[in-house]
C-alpha cells in the first residue's frame, strides 16, 4: 500500500465521522419539552403566561400582547399556505433573533441553542404540536430590483395592499383591523420603516410574508389559489422590489444624533409645512416612548418616532415636526370615531423648552420642568369637527403645576397626508415676556417633544414623551472666526520675535 | 544614552496625554462596561495643565536641570548655524496657535458632553413614604420569613413585570422596549457592574425616591426612573429587589 492510498483512507475515515457527528448534533437538537418548561417559567412566562396563554403579568402592559402559544398559530412561518403551522426552524428563529418593533427580545445571547430547542419543543406541545409542515413557500427566481420592476410592484401594491397599507405604505389605510386571538387591535406594518420589520427586511423575508401571509391576522396569502388577487412569482419579486424602494430613511434614528440644527436664512422663513425652503434643511429623527413615569402613565404608544427640522433669521424661528400617524383623529367625525377603540380625542404634539438657557449641566426635570426650573410648552392640536387647529403655550414647574396663557405667542399650523402628520410652530427668536425662553445664537439648548395619538387613546398625561435633547442656533462662519485666530497668530509671531531678540543681545 | 532634558519634557508630556486619551478609557471601559463615562475635552485640557506645570516644576528644581532645559532652546534662538530651523519653528508655532483658537471659535454641533455620577453616595438618612428611614442600618424585612422566599420572589417577578421590564429590560440587560428613549439609559441588573455592588437599602432608596431622589451629582433632572412610592407599597419594593437578585444571580454587598 502506498503513502497516497493510506492517505486516502484516511480521509474517508474522517468524512464518515464527521457525518455520523452531525447527524447526532442534528438529533441532540430536536428539544425536550420537560427541560424547556423550566425555562419557559424562568424567562418566558411573565410575558406568554404560566399556561401559555399568553396572559402573562406584563402582557396588559403590551401592544402587540405576547403570543397565545395554546392556539398554535404563529405569525412568522415559511411553510406555504397548504400548511397553517410553522417549521421549528421558524420558531426557533423567532426566539433567538426576537421581533423588532416589539418588546418580544432576542434570546440567543443568553440562551444556548439547545435551551432554544428545549423552547421550541415545550411551546409546541402547549398547543399539541406534532411533526413538521409539509412543504416550503415556494421562491422561483428571485429578480434583481430595477426601475421597471419597480413599477409594476408599485401597480400590484397599489391594487392588493395599499386597502390596508395606505397608497404611500405607512399603514394609514382606514379600515379597523382584528387578529384571531382575543380580538385585539391590530394595525398594518408602516413598510417606510422597514427596520420596524418583526422578521428582517430581507427581500426573502418580504417574499415570505406575501407568500405565506401573517396568520392569526388579515395579512392574507397571496398564494391562494382560490383568491382572485393570487400573485405569481414573477409577480411577488416585483411587490417585494417596490416595498423595499420606499424606504424613508430620514425616520431613521441615529445613535449620537442629539442635537437640532436650526440652519440660518437670510430671508423670509417657510411660509407653511410644504414650503420648499424646507427642502434642503437637515432632519434630526427622536425616539417617542410611552410616558412611563407619572400617573396617569401610558404603555402602548402607537408613534415612535418623531423628525424635525428648524430654520431662524433675524426676526423668528421655526420649527417643521413630522411624525407618522396611522390616523387623522378628528373628534365628531363619523369615519374618525369608526377607527378609534374608545373615545377619541384630537392629534397633538408639544415641543418643551427650558425658560433659562442653563449655564451648568443643570437643567429643569426633563418631564414638565420642576419648582425651581420651569419649562415652557407649546402645545399644538389638530382640532375637531366644530373647532379649528389650535396652540397653546404652557408655564410649567412640574406634572401638576401646568398653567395654560391666554394668548399664545407661538404659531401653530399643521397638514395631515398619507399617514404623516407636518407642523410648523413659529415664534420670534426674542419676546418682552420674562416667563419665555429667550433664543440665543450659539448656545446649546435643551429641548424636548412629545406626541398624542387621539386615536390610540391618548389625552392629557397619556402621550409619547422624549428625553431632553439640543437645538443650536449656529450663527454663520462670519468674518470673527477668521479675524482671532489671524489676530493671535500675530501677537504669538511677535511674542516670538522679542524672545529672539531679548536672547541674542545677551 | 543621555536625553536632554527637553526631549524628557516633550516624552512625559506627551505620555501623560495618552494615558489620559486611551489607557484611561481602556481600563474604565475593561473595568465598568458600558458605564464609564467620556473625559470632555474641556476637562482633559486642565488635567494637561496641571500635568505640564507639575512636569516643568519638577524638571527646574535643581538649578543645573533648569539650564540643561533652557539651553537647547537658548541655542535655537541664538545660534547662526541654526537659522533655518528657527525661521521653520518661528512659522509652526503661530499657525499652530491659529489653528487652535480656529478650533475653539469655529461654531460646531456637537453636543456638551455632561458626567454624572452614576451611583452617588446615598443619604445616611431618607424620608419615604413620610417615614424616617436609617439607610446605614436598613434591612430587607422579608430576607427574615426564608420559609417564603421563592413565594417573595415571584411576586416581586411579577411587580417587575408590570412596572419595570420596559426599561430595565425582559432579560435585565437595562434594554426593555422603551430603553433607547431615555438618557441616561436604564442600568442592567445582570453582572456584576451595578445592584452587586449595591446593598438593598442603597437598592430601596434608588428605587423609592427614584431618578428625582438623586444627588445633584447624579443628574436627576435626567435620569427617567420613577419614583416608586408613588406607585408601589414599601413591601412591594423590597419583593422587587428580591427579585432582581434572585434573576441576576447577584447577592446584596452587606459590608
Ligand atoms: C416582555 C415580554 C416577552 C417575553 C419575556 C417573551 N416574549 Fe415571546 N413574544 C412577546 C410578544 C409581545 C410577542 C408577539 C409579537 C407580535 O405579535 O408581533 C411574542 C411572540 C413570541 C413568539 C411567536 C412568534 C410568531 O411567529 O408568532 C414566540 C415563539 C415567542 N414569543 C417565544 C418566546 C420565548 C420562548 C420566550 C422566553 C425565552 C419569550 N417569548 C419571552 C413578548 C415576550
Ligand atoms: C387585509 C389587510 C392587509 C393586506 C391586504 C396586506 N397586509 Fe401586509 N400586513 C397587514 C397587517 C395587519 C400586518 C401586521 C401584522 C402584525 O403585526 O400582527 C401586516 C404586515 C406586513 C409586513 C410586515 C412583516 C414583518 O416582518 O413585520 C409586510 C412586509 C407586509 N405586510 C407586506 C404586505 C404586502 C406586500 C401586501 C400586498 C401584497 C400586504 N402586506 C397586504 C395587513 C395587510
Ligand atoms: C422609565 C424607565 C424606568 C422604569 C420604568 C424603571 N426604571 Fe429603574 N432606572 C431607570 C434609569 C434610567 C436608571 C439609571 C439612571 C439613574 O441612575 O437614575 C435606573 C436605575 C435603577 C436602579 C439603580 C441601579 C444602580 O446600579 O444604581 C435600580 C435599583 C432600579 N432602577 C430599579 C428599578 C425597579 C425595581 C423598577 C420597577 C419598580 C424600575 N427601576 C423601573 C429607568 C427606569
Amino acid at each position: 500500500m502506498n503513502i497516497k492510498k493510506i492517505l486516502r483512507l484516511q480521509y474517508l475515515l474522517m468524512v464518515t465521522l464527521l457525518l455520523i457527528l452531525s447527524y447526532n448534533i442534528a438529533e441532540a437538537a430536536k428539544g425536550d419539552k420537560e427541560a424547556g418548561k423550566k425555562v419557559y417559567e424562568k424567562k418566558c412566562a411573565w410575558c406568554h403566561g404560566w399556561t401559555g396563554a399568553g396572559d402573562g403579568p406584563a402582557a396588559d402592559f403590551l401592544n402587540p400582547r405576547p403570543r397565545d402559544f395554546t392556539s398554535g398559530i404563529y405569525k412568522y412561518k415559511t411553510s406555504n399556505v397548504d400548511n397553517p403551522f410553522p417549521y421549528e426552524d421558524d420558531i426557533f428563529r423567532m426566539i433567538s433573533d426576537g421581533m423588532t418593533g416589539t418588546s418580544m427580545p432576542f434570546w440567543k445571547d443568553v440562551l444556548s441553542d439547545k435551551d432554544r430547542w428545549n423552547l421550541v419543543a415545550y411551546v409546541k406541545s402547549l398547543a399539541g404540536l406534532e411533526g413538521e409542515p409539509t412543504a416550503k413557500v415556494n421562491y422561483g427566481k428571485q429578480i434583481g430590483s430595477s426601475a421597471e420592476s419597480i413599477k409594476k410592484g408599485k401597480e400590484l401594491f397599489i391594487d392588493r395592499c395599499s386597502e390596508c397599507h395606505g397608497d404611500e405604505g405607512k399603514g394609514d389605510a382606514m379600515k379597523k383591523l382584528k387578529d384571531d386571538w382575543a380580538g385585539n387591535r391590530l394595525w398594518p406594518r408602516n413598510l417606510t420603516k422597514p427596520w420596524l420589520f418583526r422578521v428582517s427586511s430581507d427581500p426573502k423575508d418580504i417574499y415570505t410574508r406575501i407568500s405565506a401571509g401573517i396568520p392569526g391576522t388579515p395579512m392574507p396569502s397571496f398564494d391562494d389559489p382560490a383568491s382572485k388577487k393570487k400573485l405569481t412569482e414573477e409577480e411577488k419579486w416585483h411587490v417585494v422590489n417596490y416595498v423595499t424602494s420606499i424606504k424613508n430613511e430620514a425616520r431613521r434614528i441615529k445613535e449620537g444624533d442629539t442635537v437640532v440644527k436650526a440652519k440660518r436664512l437670510a430671508g423670509e422663513l417657510p411660509k407653511d409645512v410644504n414650503d420648499e425652503k424646507w427642502k434642503d434643511v437637515e432632519s434630526t429623527a427622536y425616539p417617542l416612548v410611552g410616558q412611563i413615569i407619572a400617573k396617569e402613565r401610558f404603555f402602548t404608544p402607537s408613534v415612535e418616532e418623531i423628525t424635525v427640522k428648524a430654520v431662524y433669521n433675524d426676526k423668528d424661528i421655526a420649527f417643521l415636526l413630522e411624525w407618522d400617524d396611522r390616523t387623522n383623529s378628528i373628534p365628531g367625525d363619523a369615519k374618525a370615531q369608526e377607527l378609534a377603540d374608545g373615545e377619541l380625542n384630537e392629534d397633538a404634539v408639544a415641543i418643551q423648552l427650558p425658560v433659562t438657557i442653563p449655564e451648568e449641566m443643570e437643567k429643569p426635570y426633563f418631564g414638565m420642568g420642576d419648582s425651581s426650573h420651569p419649562v415652557n410648552v407649546w402645545h399644538w392640536k389638530s382640532g375637531t369637527t366644530k373647532s379649528e387647529q389650535s396652540i397653546k403655550v404652557m408655564d410649567s414647574t412640574g406634572f401638576k403645576n401646568i398653567k395654560t396663557r391666554d394668548k399664545s405667542n407661538v404659531n401653530g399650523k399643521g397638514s395631515y397626508n398619507k399617514g404623516t402628520w407636518k407642523v410648523m410652530m413659529t415664534r420670534p427668536l426674542k419676546t418682552d415676556n420674562k416667563d419665555d425662553m429667550q433664543f440665543e445664537e450659539g448656545r446649546f439648548t435643551p429641548i424636548a417633544f412629545a406626541t398624542w395619538d387621539g386615536t390610540n387613546g391618548e389625552k392629557g398625561s397619556k402621550h409619547t414623551i422624549t428625553t431632553w435633547y439640543w437645538i443650536l442656533l449656529k450663527p454663520p462662519t462670519g468674518s470673527k472666526v477668521v479675524f482671532i485666530p489671524l489676530l493671535v497668530a500675530g501677537l504669538v509671531f511677535g511674542a516670538e520675535l522679542l524672545i529672539a531678540r531679548s536672547a541674542q543681545k545677551k | 544614552m543621555k536625553i536632554s532634558k527637553l526631549s524628557l519634557f516633550a516624552l512625559l508630556t506627551i505620555g501623560a496625554y495618552l494615558v489620559l486619551k486611551i489607557v484611561v478609557p481602556i481600563i474604565g471601559r475593561f473595568l465598568h462596561p458600558g458605564t464609564w463615562p467620556l473625559i470632555p475635552t474641556s476637562l482633559l485640557k486642565m488635567y494637561m495643565l496641571f500635568i505640564i506645570a507639575t512636569i516643568l516644576l519638577y524638571l527646574t528644581s535643581k538649578e543645573e536641570s533648569a539650564k540643561e532645559l533652557i539651553s537647547p532652546i537658548k541655542a535655537t534662538l541664538t545660534d547662526p548655524s541654526k537659522r533655518m530651523l528657527r525661521n521653520i519653528i518661528f512659522a509652526v508655532i503661530p499657525l499652530l496657535a491659529a489653528y487652535i483658537t480656529y478650533s475653539s471659535v469655529a461654531p460646531s454641533y456637537d453636543a456638551p458632553v455632561e458626567l454624572r455620577s452614576i451611583h452617588p453616595a446615598p443619604p445616611s438618612s431618607a424620608n419615604i413614604y413620610n417615614k424616617s428611614y436609617n439607610l446605614n442600618s436598613l434591612k430587607n424585612p422579608l430576607r427574615d420569613d426564608a420559609a417564603n422566599y421563592a413565594k417573595y420572589v415571584k411576586e416581586g417577578g411579577e411587580v417587575y413585570f408590570k412596572n419595570c421590564f420596559y426599561c430595565h429590560g425582559d432579560k435585565l440587560d437595562g434594554k426593555g422596549h422603551f430603553y433607547q428613549g431615555f438618557d441616561p439609559q436604564p442600568l442592567p441588573f445582570m453582572g456584576t457592574n451595578t445592584i452587586a455592588q449595591l446593598s438593598e437599602s442603597f437598592v430601596f432608596w434608588r428605587v423609592a425616591t427614584g431618578g428625582p431622589g438623586l444627588p445633584k451629582e447624579g443628574a436627576p433632572w435626567r435620569s427617567a426612573m420613577p419614583i416608586w412610592e408613588h406607585f408601589l407599597s414599601e413591601e412591594e419594593i423590597w419583593k422587587v429587589a428580591m427579585f432582581i437578585y434572585d434573576y441576576s444571580g447577584n447577592k446584596p454587598r452587606t459590608f
